[in-house]
């Protein structure tokens, strides 16, 4: 009776047990207590951020993007929804970056010298002179501000540049990676006329580096991006990390950068310089406009059949001729006025307006704003 | 008449002296859902007794054998098992008890031999060296050695069963209960299963045997518990119920006037009835009263004991059982429950 | 009457009777032979794909190609979502339901063997039992890669090599991971095993909840409960072949996993405990 009673209770709290369990899981990983750190003034912190030296560290950035963006080839971090992305630095140079998607993998190792690109979904690996990755590859999503890559870099950027629009503020502290970190909140100003409502910025109370950012746009709590580091090992790394060695059985390409090509990559950077970009508008407001020849898009394109394989395998050199025209029609919504007439594509963080005719607007402003900035274009 | 016997009749309980029991229940009930399967059951098991559970089907005989082993929990009353009470007492308890509860269980793709083997492994009673022996011993004890080797699935159900006597007899017992242990064996079967019920009576073991035959138990019980509708409704020892009616004769004569006068003539006390005369037995033997009639030269077509209150009971029961025919509550419960 | 102590079978003893008894029954000898299969016809389909244009095929199979040993995970990931679920809701089934259906639960019982003790020896055969099935799998898939496809080490998906040591300390790792997984399974398909005497009802309840629960893993709407879903977990253990390996992911599906089997096991617990047999 008794033993029967003691049996039938212990099993129940094993059941409540194992469904905790199931529930702190899922929950997102605990931030635990903000930590108690000296105070500091916000100019300070900024002041701090952008003179922080360049540290060696390894971990991984996880990626929560809200945007509204429509899928971007086969990297998932750049696509709605969460991913994660493993990266490690010496601070002096070298880099690796791992972007796994699904049951494969996208390796950058820059070793000092050479740059290695490993894709393992077609065993391929590309290699490139040092220093391909600090200047990244032409941004092809159309919101180069959101596009999260290496957050130290990013938020800099966008520190140093919206300064002297923004009201910075000191938010209290809080734990990012189990490191304590300020909160440095960048508000619009008043006049700005900004989708976004503001940018948190987890300052690393020691290091002095950015270990998180996120975006805010106007209406939701929610962040529409959010790229930090959930995993962050300050110091030394090992030296194997950033040495790469192509697998016996992988296909070695050597790309020439400089030569103008019809491949993507190439194509796509002549079209950067043809484009003539512009920036239209300051702070908060500013609108990247440019005029965009036809065939750059086919670097889209390409990226896109990229991103049908990975989610579904198919034979190779299927598809080929891609409608990129009708593609961007299908994603946005036609406009038009005096400027002309066009696609306008909205995410919660801003918009692109892509005329007819090449032209294109990008920036976190209400539709007007673009249509504006898209009538300056030459 | 079926209203008088579903009537709950008061237990006859003889008790003679009182022996230590080798289980004992209180008040036992079992309900499934709505269905009363056992009711206010108040069983004695002497120490060394052979006792007899008798009922027609579905008369709660093994549910309350379910009970008496701890595999059900009473729905109320409390059971004690060799002095142990029961649910705390089971690991005390059964060790020492070997049981054949609603048929043998086997694995069919085994041997008769693995599957003694696997029910050895857990008997706690039996060191582990001594696992191989016991085996064979209950084998031939069962009369299955022969047939040891042989997949359980090919089995007739007659050596089924004693497979699953076999496995009771692992280990020397203080109680084995047996659930309708001749069920689907031929007449030799029967024979082997009730020598080594007598066996173990010889030995001290206490042995519970449950069936629906009122031959059976009569030929190997020493005690008799008649179970109807879920309750007892008489127990004690087989002699004294089998003659709590103070016992008689009927026998059946053209002759009745010479057979009146012939008994008279011996003291023997008889009265006429329909078809002959009923000679009551007191101070005298049925032999006798025979030997009287035919010295006298009565016709005697034929002569029956007259039945006693066990068979009045039992007869009233399974009769009643029959005339229905259709399954009662109980029965139902018993056979979704298996 | 003298006193009676309690008395118990040796533990060992009736483990051991536990194994034997399941490595005795045809279904499982049959069970296992053909799960040997899945590597073998896994590594001929691999190998004929290999001969074409481009990788083998999507995810692990991209990599094979002179690299046998990545067969065995791409062979145990393959028989993750159905093959392995289904293999331990049978042994599952058996343990418990199985024994009840053949009445020799209730022999057990009366031996007697407490219900707790039961139900251990029951979770010890049946985990044993998924340890050795994915263990063989593992084990045929290695001989049948590096016959197939050699290489001494291991290519990760990250694009670098393993040494044949670190290449088996990966195998050895995906197969305790994957373990743990069809245990966490397993251990529902015990409790479910516990409440009925139908090995059937288990294995078609248990094969049942792992399709409706890969279903609702598709459906981007319920990303909520994707985190409470132990097949959302599978995917990941992709990780394993990354290099470094990243450790957080799998730790995560692990206790996942450890969360259904304590579930499983308590519910088990439970019903064993207030059964009528």
């Amino acid at each position: 009776m008794n033993r029967r009673r003691v049996t039938v209770v212990a099993a129940a709290v094993g059941v409540v047990a194992g469904a905790t369990g199931l529930g702190l899981l899922a929950m997102p990983a605990g931030a635990g207590p903000a930590p108690v750190l000296p105070d500091v003034s916000a100019e300070a912190l900024v002041e701090s951020v952008l003179n922080a030296k360049p540290a060696a560290f390894g971990g991984t950035v996880d990626v929560d993007n809200d945007l509204g963006i429509p899928a971007i080839g086969g990297v998932p971090q750049l696509s709605d929804g969460a991913s994660n992305l493993r990266i490690w630095t010496d601070g002096a140079g070298k880099l690796r970056v791992q972007l796994p998607s699904g049951d494969s993998e996208r390796t950058f190792v820059d070793d000092g010298q050479t740059a290695w690109m490993w894709d393992s979904a077609e065993q391929t690996v590309t290699k490139m002179p040092h220093g391909s990755f600090e200047h990244g590859e032409p941004d092809l999503s159309g919101e180069p501000k959101a596009a999260p890559t290496d957050p130290v870099t990013l938020s800099r950027q966008v520190v140093a540049a919206i300064q002297e629009y923004s009201d910075v503020t000191v938010d209290g502290t809080a734990r990012v990676a189990n490191r304590p970190v300020y909160e440095l909140v960048l508000t619009p100003k008043p006049t700005e006329k900004t989708v976004l409502r503001e940018v948190r910025v987890a300052v690393d109370a020691e290091l002095r580096v950015p270990l998180r950012v996120a975006v805010l746009t106007n209406g939701t709590d929610a962040p529409a991006a959010q790229v930090g580091f959930s995993e962050l090992n300050v110091g030394p790394q090992d030296a194997s990390l950033f040495a790469f060695t192509p697998p016996a059985g992988a296909k070695v390409t050597e790309p020439e950068v400089e030569k103008p090509s019809a491949e993507d990559k190439a194509a796509a950077e002549q079209a950067f310089t043809e484009a003539n970009p512009q920036v239209i508008g300051e702070g908060w407001d500013v609108v990247l406009a440019a005029r965009v020849p036809q065939d750059a898009l086919t670097g889209l394109a390409d990226l896109q059949q990229q991103g049908q394989r990975e989610g579904r395998w198919q034979e190779h050199g299927q598809g080929e001729d891609v409608d990129v025209q009708g593609l961007i029609k299908q994603l946005g919504k036609q406009v038009s006025g005096a400027w002309g007439s066009g696609t306008l594509i909205t995410t919660r963080v801003g918009g692109v307006l892509i005329a007819d005719d090449g032209r294109v607007a990008a920036g976190a402003v209400p539709e007007q704003v673009l249509v504006d900035a898209i009538g300056q274009v030459k | 008449m079926t209203s008088s016997t579903s009537a709950r009749v008061e237990p006859v309980t003889t008790t003679g002296s009182t022996p230590v029991l080798a289980a004992r229940t209180r008040g036992l009930r079992k309900v499934y859902g709505r269905t009363v399967a056992v009711d206010r059951v108040d069983l004695d098991v002497p120490r060394g007794a052979v006792l007899g559970m008798l009922g027609p089907n579905g008369s709660g005989k093994t549910t309350t054998i379910r009970m008496l082993l701890g595999l059900v929990r009473p729905t109320e009353g409390e059971v004690e098992l060799l002095g142990k009470a029961l649910p705390d007492g089971v690991a005390e308890a059964l060790p020492h008890v070997g049981a054949l509860v609603e048929g043998p269980g086997f694995h069919p793709f085994l041997s008769g031999r693995e599957n003694l083997r696997r029910a050895a492994a857990f008997e706690p009673l039996l060191a582990t060296g001594d696992i191989r022996q016991a085996v064979e011993d209950a084998l031939e004890r069962v009369g299955l050695a022969a047939a040891a080797h042989r997949r359980y699935r090919g089995y007739s159900l007659g050596m089924k069963q004693r497979l699953g006597l076999a496995a009771a007899l692992l280990v020397k017992r203080k109680l084995i209960v047996l659930d309708e242990p001749t069920n689907g064996l031929d007449p030799a079967g029967t024979r082997e299963v009730r020598k080594v019920i007598a066996d173990l009576h010889e030995a001290g073991s206490t042995v519970v045997v449950s069936s629906h035959l009122l031959s059976e138990i009569e030929a190997i019980c020493t005690h008799v518990a008649v179970l109807h509708r879920g309750t007892v409704v008489a127990q004690g020892e087989l002699a004294e119920l089998l003659h709590a009616d103070s016992s008689s004769l009927l026998v059946v004569t053209p002759d009745v006037d010479d057979a009146l006068n012939a008994l008279r003539a011996g003291r023997i006390s008889a009265r006429p009835i329909e078809e002959g005369v009923r000679v009551e037995l007191i101070g005298t033997t049925a032999p006798a009263v025979l030997e009287t009639l035919v010295r006298a030269g009565v016709a005697v077509h034929e002569a029956r004991r007259h039945r006693t209150g066990l068979e009045d009971l039992f007869a009233r029961l399974t009769e009643a059982e029959e005339s229905e025919h259709n399954l009662s509550a109980v029965d139902t419960i018993e056979e979704g429950a298996r | 009457m003298s006193a009676l102590v309690a008395t118990r079978a040796p533990l060992g003893r009736q483990l051991r009777s536990e194994l034997r008894w399941i490595l005795r029954r045809p279904r499982t000898v049959i069970g296992l032979a053909s799960l040997c299969l899945v590597p073998i016809l896994a590594g001929i389909g691999l190998w004929f794909a290999v001969d074409g244009e481009g990788p083998a095929g999507p995810g692990l199979a991209a990599i094979i190609s002179g690299n046998g040993l990545v067969l065995p995970v791409f062979t145990l990931f393959l028989a993750l979502p159905l093959l392995l679920p289904l293999v331990g809701a049978i042994w599952a089934a058996d343990g418990l339901a199985g024994e009840a259906q053949h009445g020799t639960l209730r022999g057990l019982m009366i031996s007697p063997v407490g219900r707790i003790r039961l139900l251990g020896i029951k979770a010890f055969g049946v985990a044993t039992m998924t340890l050795f099935a994915v263990t063989l799998i593992a084990f045929v898939g290695a001989i049948t890669g590096v016959v197939l496809f050699g290489g001494e080490g291991m290519l990760t998906l990250s694009g670098s090599t393993l040494s044949f040591g670190a290449a088996l300390g990966r195998i050895v790792l995906t197969i305790l991971l994957v373990t743990v997984q069809v245990w966490g399974v397993a251990a529902v398909a015990l409790a479910i095993s516990a409440c009925t005497e139908h090995p059937l009802v288990v294995m078609a309840a248990t094969m049942a909840g792992v399709i409706v629960f890969a279903v609702l893993g598709v459906f981007s709407a319920l990303d909520w409960l994707h985190p409470y879903l132990i097949t959302s977990a599978w995917e990941g253990l992709v990780d394993v072949m990354r290099d470094p390996l990243p450790t957080e992911g799998l730790w995560r599906s692990t206790a996942l996993a450890a969360c259904y089997i304590v579930i499983g096991m308590s519910l088990a617990a439970m019903r064993l405990a207030t059964k009528d047999n």
